[in-house]
């Protein structure tokens, strides 16, 4: 069964970067560099994310001897989600989490 | 005595494996790669395109630093990422006779006395018993092992147990007909591993499924060799003449850890390894079969000069053969390896028989 839990500050900072340009395609890396997220937290707030279809995911052509990359994006679910946020009103609260396992 | 050339012969197959295939794909990718590859192994079939997504970022970090860190989380979340499916119970199955192995152990200790030298053993015994709940658990999630490797470790299991005539007191001091040595350290291993490779379509499904089969069976067989001895003590058919009740019990849980947790899931993964190879040689049956991620479609061009769509990233290089592709060092090694361990068995059955 699908719980749909309050976002955490985690979760929030994340839909909050994919959300500053919606129409770009970002990266993991990029993401977890942005907000400052190891991977071990991104990934499966990515995956929470896709699985309650507020991202979209897309793969990126492999250049040269490297593999294609995935890409991401919010859904227009996940744009509605993020404009009823609370915290986007205070986005600056939510733009350095704080690096929990709990949050994992 | 055998568990030297048993052992010896593994090493052999896995340095001469290893070193051959460094020559056929040329210098291994760093460690964070690998165990990454490893990792997302594990995943479920719905979760292996994020798999891959961790992969093909990985790809593009720089940085010995860097690719370390990222890699570590992703491997933290490929080894928890639910679900878990029908793993989740064989896991817990093999946890509670793991522990109720223990538990045995540890009623054998307080009721016939064994002090605490018994707890050395007892400590050894659960080393070996935790291990192989985290061995279990990680090959049970990798997809399409569980089903395959635990029928295995049923029949490995109890052809253990049909070798001793389904008695307790054979059970504790192994009397074997003679024909059960071959039986038990050649043949059954080698039809799991066989049957495994069919099963699964390569050989690593078939060396997967003799390594799951021998961890399952071996922890199953411990706990009826502790049972037996917990039931029998130190009566049943004397073994050792002139001993005390308490040294006869701790002998006979020491040969229970030597028999049933190393020496059965070693030549059962050993020879069911062999045979896997073997036979996938023979069935001309890819060495790995895994799943290529990630699909041809959808493809987003980041780069507007970027046209063309890239082969597929594969996970695992499917290994261009089996045995032909060694080199012929390796082959004469091995054969002189399984030559030893003929001898040694065909030696060990001439002295009971």
């Amino acid at each position: 069964m699908q719980r749909n839990r309050p976002p955490s500050a985690q979760t929030i900072s994340v839909l909050l970067a994919l959300a500053a340009d919606p129409a770009q395609w970002r990266y993991g890396y990029d993401l977890a560099t942005q907000v400052q997220l190891k991977s071990g937290s991104l990934y499966p707030i990515l995956v929470r994310l896709a699985d309650r279809g507020l991202l979209e995911t897309a793969w990126e052509q492999g250049q040269g001897s490297r593999p294609p990359r995935h890409l991401y994006r919010l859904t227009s679910a996940g744009r509605e989600f993020v404009a009823a946020l609370p915290a986007v009103r205070h986005p600056q609260t939510a733009a350095r989490p704080h690096n929990r396992l709990s949050e994992a | 005595m055998l568990l030297i050339p048993m052992m010896l012969l593994g090493i052999a197959v896995a340095l001469f494996r290893r070193s051959s295939q460094a020559v056929v794909y040329g210098p291994r990718p760093d460690v964070p790669l690998q165990l990454l590859r490893w990792a997302t192994g594990l995943l479920s079939e719905q979760r292996a395109e994020w798999g891959q997504a961790m992969l093909g970022e990985l790809a593009h970090i720089e940085g010995r630093a860097r690719r370390w860190s990222f890699a570590i989380g992703c491997i933290g979340t490929a080894l928890l990422l639910p679900p878990w499916g029908r793993t989740a119970g064989a896991v817990v199955a093999i946890i509670a006779v793991a522990v109720g192995s223990l538990g045995l152990y540890a009623s054998v200790i307080i009721r016939y006395r064994l002090g605490a030298s018994s707890l050395i053993g007892a400590s050894i015994a659960a080393t070996f018993l935790l291990s192989f709940v985290v061995a279990a658990g990680v090959a049970l999630r990798r997809r399409g092992a569980a089903v395959p490797g635990l029928l295995g470790g049923l029949v490995v299991a109890l052809a253990w147990v049909a070798a001793s005539g389904f008695t307790f007191s054979n059970m504790i001091l192994r009397v074997w007909p003679a024909w059960a040595l071959p039986l038990l350290f050649i043949v059954v291993p080698a039809a799991v591993g066989g049957l495994g490779t069919l099963w699964g379509g390569s050989a690593a499904a078939g060396r997967r499924t003799a390594r799951l089969a021998g961890i399952s069976a071996g922890v199953g067989v411990y706990l009826y060799g502790t049972l037996a001895v917990a039931v029998f003590g130190a009566g049943g058919l004397p073994d050792d003449s002139g001993f005390s009740a308490t040294y006869t019990i701790n002998d006979r849980l020491g040969n229970n850890l030597t028999f049933y947790l190393a020496l059965l899931p070693l030549v059962t993964a050993t020879f069911g390894w062999s045979a896997a190879t073997l036979t996938a040689r023979i069935k001309h049956l890819p060495d790995h079969a895994d799943a290529t991620y990630p699909p041809a479609a959808p493809y987003v061009s980041m780069t507007p000069s970027s046209a063309a769509l890239s082969m597929p990233y594969d996970v695992e290089p499917a290994i261009v053969s089996g045995v032909a592709a060694w080199p012929r060092s390796a082959r004469v090694v091995l054969v002189s390896a399984a030559v030893v361990v003929i001898l040694a068995l065909g030696f060990a059955t001439g002295l009971r028989g």
